[in-house]
């Protein structure tokens, strides 16, 4: 019955409805973007958004294929071959692409399988394109996934990363359950997705100021008094006030997913769900499908929105006016931010990896781990402790908070 | 029923707001009566459990708050001065909230809410958002909510202020109605309000009891020291100067006077009976004048 009021307070103030409206707009609008910006080149020229799409799938749906290794090594004799006829090639005074036909009825509907491949084999920090294939020699086969694994490796020895034996081999291992050969397939809808997790940190922040008020809002408005000297006021009271705000943080939360997804998975559909993240970088460490990939950071911004819920109730309960809540979250969200990692290790990068704003950003192919003496753990892995542990800490504080609150 | 303020104090800083405030209140309806800022609203606040005294006790029946948790706010009733609402809830639902926050059962908080807003006559607009309430409205709301569990304890603070005369006094026989068997604890610095329907009087002053009488007696320390007189208006200028003048009224070009002094300011001075107004001027009449003039 309580947590029944206290969700009504917080859902009737018509502040809730503006805040709830204008974040999902903007989350709309942030998510739909990749959608109405898309654009595609053909023969005939560009092709913009909805139709452009469509172009893309369509010529996709041949590469939904196996990368077995003789497909891969298929693959790159047919780009060699094209290159070997001169009429095929182009030169811009840095290096050969193909032109005409050989590109646009060959290459541009499966130039991004071939960017794929082409960077498997490619050194760290570098970056190659499908005009890099004939470079590769293949006379006794592709080896696609001994380059694959060769290239992890060498990241994994990179000086600059300074990752210890322990980090090295626990992303070794990782990376060795991932099943071969890797599925290709169109997988558009998830990159977006998976590209532009740290825009829900709007939606976190709206959250946040609707709930800003649950203690706060008593004491300014002095129905503190009231409340806290009647029988459940210093207890169940608190505990139904918790309760309405993570009910409502969540439903508001299902409601911004829904919003940020369904652009993006309406546009370029829900395909390559059930395919390897390593379609699209093939140093990505997790064995995660799209589709696992997606709701396990979904998981993660939960537990982050949660314990930032924690944070404003716990502000809320200890400071007289949601405003001075709201003066204290907004640079604990946001300047984040602005301060870019340097690395991924040291203590600077590790910590900026686990403040909000970097925590709903995936990093699947960054090779962030953290190490407790002999114990390492991935970042998604921390990230879900961090924020869970806060959650455990933060709600409790702020039911002692309001308990303890004196109404002077 | 025994409510015991043993040495209560609440300090801030270097003020004090309450001073060692010591009183055993029976059943009974008590005005508390003071200047603002005298410590009376500071004091409401430490019994009804939302404020720590800095030091002292309050104990019900001899145990203290802390050892009676939810079994003393289940007794308790409190209707404080500034009081915000939840301009959004209608009547109805303020009410069953206050009844759930209250711990009454879901049958019994309906019928009591019923009852309620039918006598403090808000239940022709108890489906009415309390954003378009008046503030008698609201008032009488706020008793309301405070008669919810039907306390032992009612506590009202200020609960008349900003009512016009008809809604003070229609507040006022709500209380009556409300008193029945408890402690009523009524404060305000508009004395009509409590001179009707008190049976005690607790008169503070800078965070102390002054007195603590009953209302038949509480006039005694001031009777035979009250004159009525008739002067010019110069002489009641001077008047107004050199004695306690607690009324002042203009007849024709003469100026009826009302004083509190130990013995007659002239010779046809009268001595009239003391009112409640009266005792209260004489102890606050120079901070009621301070105030006035802010």
């Amino acid at each position: 019955m309580l947590v029944k009021y206290e969700f009504l307070k917080i859902l009737r103030k018509k502040s809730t409805l503006i805040v709830m409206a204008v974040s999902l707009i903007l989350t709309g609008f942030l998510f739909g973007l990749p959608v109405m910006q898309y654009q595609i080149y053909n023969q005939d020229g560009v092709i913009k958004g909805a139709e452009g799409i469509a172009w893309e799938k369509e010529q996709s749906a041949e590469l939904s294929v196996p990368l077995s290794e003789e497909y891969v090594a298929e693959t790159i004799r047919e780009v060699q071959g094209l290159f070997e006829n001169p009429d095929n090639v182009g030169y811009d005074g840095n290096e050969k692409f193909l032109i005409g036909d050989a590109y646009w009825n060959k290459v541009a509907q499966r130039e991004k399988l071939l960017n794929l491949i082409a960077n498997t084999y490619s050194k760290p920090n570098e970056i190659l394109g499908y005009n890099n294939l004939p470079d590769l020699d293949i006379k006794d086969g592709a080896s696609f996934y001994q380059a694959m694994e060769a290239k992890i490796q060498t990241l994994l020895g990179d000086s600059s990363r300074a990752l210890s034996q322990e980090q090295k081999e626990y992303w070794g291992s990782m990376a060795g359950r991932v099943n071969t050969p890797l599925q290709y397939g169109y997988y558009g809808g998830w990159e977006v997705i998976i590209s532009s997790f740290e825009l829900l940190m709007f939606s976190l922040l709206a959250i946040c100021i609707v709930v800003a008020p649950v203690f706060s809002g008593e004491y300014q408005s002095g129905t503190d008094a009231v409340i806290l000297s009647a029988k459940y006021g210093k207890t169940k009271l608190a505990t139904a006030k918790i309760t309405a705000s993570l009910l409502f943080g969540t439903a508001a939360f299902i409601l911004h997913i829904a919003v940020a997804c369904i652009g993006p998975l309406a546009a370029f559909g829900a395909d390559g769900w059930n395919l390897p993240l390593q379609i699209a970088n093939t140093v990505i460490p997790y064995p995660f499908t799209f589709l696992q990939a997606v709701l396990i950071n979904i998981g993660i911004v939960y537990l982050v929105l949660v314990a930032m819920i924690g944070l404003t109730l716990l502000l809320s309960a200890k400071v007289k006016s949601p405003y001075l809540v709201l003066i204290i979250l907004v640079p604990v969200l946001f300047i984040p931010m602005f301060l870019t990692p340097n690395g991924t290790t040291g203590a600077y990068n590790l910590t900026l990896f686990l403040l909000p704003y970097r925590s709903t950003m995936p990093e699947f192919g960054k090779y962030i781990s953290y190490q407790f003496g002999g114990l390492v753990l991935d970042a998604l892995t921390v990230r879900a402790i961090v924020y869970a542990f806060l959650i455990i800490i933060m709600l409790p504080l702020a039911k002692l908070g309001f308990k303890k609150h004196q109404v002077a | 029923m025994e409510l015991q303020l043993q040495d209560l104090r609440k300090q801030y800083g270097e003020k004090c707001a309450v001073n060692n405030v010591n009183a055993n209140l029976v059943p009974g309806v008590y005005g508390l009566l003071g200047a603002n800022g005298a410590g009376k609203t500071t004091l409401m606040r430490m019994i009804c459990g939302v404020l720590k005294p800095t030091s002292g006790s309050i104990r019900l029946n001899g145990k203290t708050i802390g050892q009676l948790g939810e079994r003393y706010y289940t007794r308790l009733g409190y209707m404080p001065q500034y009081f915000g609402f939840y301009p959004d809830f209608t009547a109805r639902e303020f009410m069953l909230y206050m009844a759930a926050v209250k711990g009454l059962d879901k049958k019994k908080a309906k019928n009591r809410t019923e009852d309620l807003l039918q006598m403090v006559n808000l239940a022709d607009v108890a489906d009415k958002k309390i954003k378009s309430y008046s503030g008698g409205m609201k008032q009488r709301l706020g008793i309301a909510q405070a008669e919810l569990n039907n306390p032992s304890i009612l506590i009202l603070d200020e609960p008349t202020a900003g009512l016009d005369p008809k809604e003070r006094v229609r507040f006022r026989n709500l209380i009556s109605n409300f008193a029945k068997e408890k402690i009523v604890i009524l404060s305000t610095h508009i004395v009509s309000d409590v001179s009707y329907i008190a049976d005690t009087i607790l008169m503070m002053k800078q965070g102390s009891f002054l007195l603590q009488e009953g209302m038949d007696t509480v006039t005694d320390s001031i009777r035979g020291k009250v004159w009525e007189l008739l002067v010019d208006e110069r002489t009641a200028a001077k008047y107004s100067r050199d004695f306690s003048v607690v009324n002042l009224h203009h007849e024709n070009n003469m100026v009826r006077l009302r004083i509190i002094e130990e013995s007659a300011p002239r010779e046809d001075a009268q001595s009239v009976e003391p009112s409640l107004e009266d005792l209260f001027l004489y102890y606050f009449g120079e901070e009621t004048k301070r105030q006035e003039e802010r």
